[in-house]
């Protein structure tokens, strides 16, 4: 279990700045999110549509809370599963050989692989050590 | 202690749910002209809007069939390599629109802009072709139509097909 204050606290930034970026980009343009969940060719047209609307606020939501402190639990809880289901749904996309772009930070989005999968495992690393650090005396 | 962790994680649990109900919420909100259009039955084959690319068109076997056999048309195999050596539509080029590369070569770009290009990828839920019609559509290309059946259909209704390199 991670103790240093700081290094939490930054962890928590970090994380949830990029969370909050991530869901951003992606409410800008939902139908382009939307194709790109479609691209995966997992889920049907409607999933993929209703995902698109929610998905993204769900991450500026939990990046939010996080960043702020509030629910940092919850809000770890909520991006560590979401990183997990990425990580699943990534190895899933190369099982398949299929060439998709990941569509995870807008422009800056490239080919759905390994590297991807690299990033979600440091990201997840974070949110576990936010989700089982210390509890904070006088809530 | 044990209740202290079991209280914990209801409150965490309840937390999560109201993020996530929050989510739903806010999402549905603020993309509800969206939501509204999906209601009534839009999105439901591509996510296009018609306003963001004027240029394309979904069409149906028979149309793409009665286009070629004109033969005005431009054809364009979204598939990889290897599928298009197999078999494709005659005449058609190999485009391969995969979504992380896509590169238009400069003589498809010379082509006047009002002329008729069918694309096409493996049909079923094949995305390929569609991403090729919004590169060819921001190229400025204003009669892209996507043969939404693709090659499972032109081929499953026996009609004349193509094998080799052709002109790729």
């Amino acid at each position: 279990m991670l103790k240093n204050k700081t290094l939490l606290v930054i962890f928590r930034l970090v994380l949830g700045g990029l969370f909050v970026y991530a869901g951003v980009v992606k409410v800008l343009d939902p139908l382009e999110f939307a194709q790109n969940i479609r691209n995966y060719r997992l889920v049907g047209q409607s999933l993929s549509f209703l995902a698109a609307v929610v998905l993204p606020w769900l991450e500026i939501l939990a990046g939010v809370a996080l960043a702020a402190g509030v629910w940092t639990r919850a809000s770890a809880l909520i991006i560590s599963g979401l990183l997990v289901f990425f990580i699943l749904l990534t190895l899933v996309t190369i099982a398949r050989g299929l060439d998709v772009e990941c569509g995870c930070f807008g422009a800056l989005s490239r080919k759905s692989g390994f590297g991807v999968i690299l990033e979600d495992l440091g990201m997840l690393f974070m949110g576990l050590c936010l989700l089982f650090a210390p509890e904070k005396r006088n809530r | 202690m044990a209740d202290d962790a079991l209280s914990e994680t209801r409150k965490i649990v309840r937390q999560v749910l109201v993020i996530g109900a929050l989510g739903v919420l806010v999402g549905a909100a603020v993309r509800f002209p969206l939501v509204k259009r999906f209601a009534r039955g839009e999105f439901r084959e591509t996510f296009l809007s018609p306003a963001d690319y004027p240029g394309i068109r979904l069409i149906t076997l028979r149309e793409a069939e009665e286009l070629w056999a004109v033969g005005e048309v431009v054809i364009f195999d979204a598939r990889p390599e290897r599928s298009f050596r197999e078999g494709h539509v005659p005449r058609a080029r190999n485009l391969p629109a995969t979504e992380s590369k896509l590169k238009i070569p400069p003589d498809v770009l010379e082509l006047p802009r009002q002329r008729t290009l069918v694309v096409y990828c493996e049909g079923g839920d094949c995305q390929s072709s569609l991403a090729l019609a919004k590169r060819l559509n921001d190229e400025g290309f204003r009669d892209i139509r996507v043969m939404t059946g693709g090659w499972e259909e032109w081929k499953k209704a026996g009609l004349p097909e193509e094998a080799g390199d052709a002109e790729k």
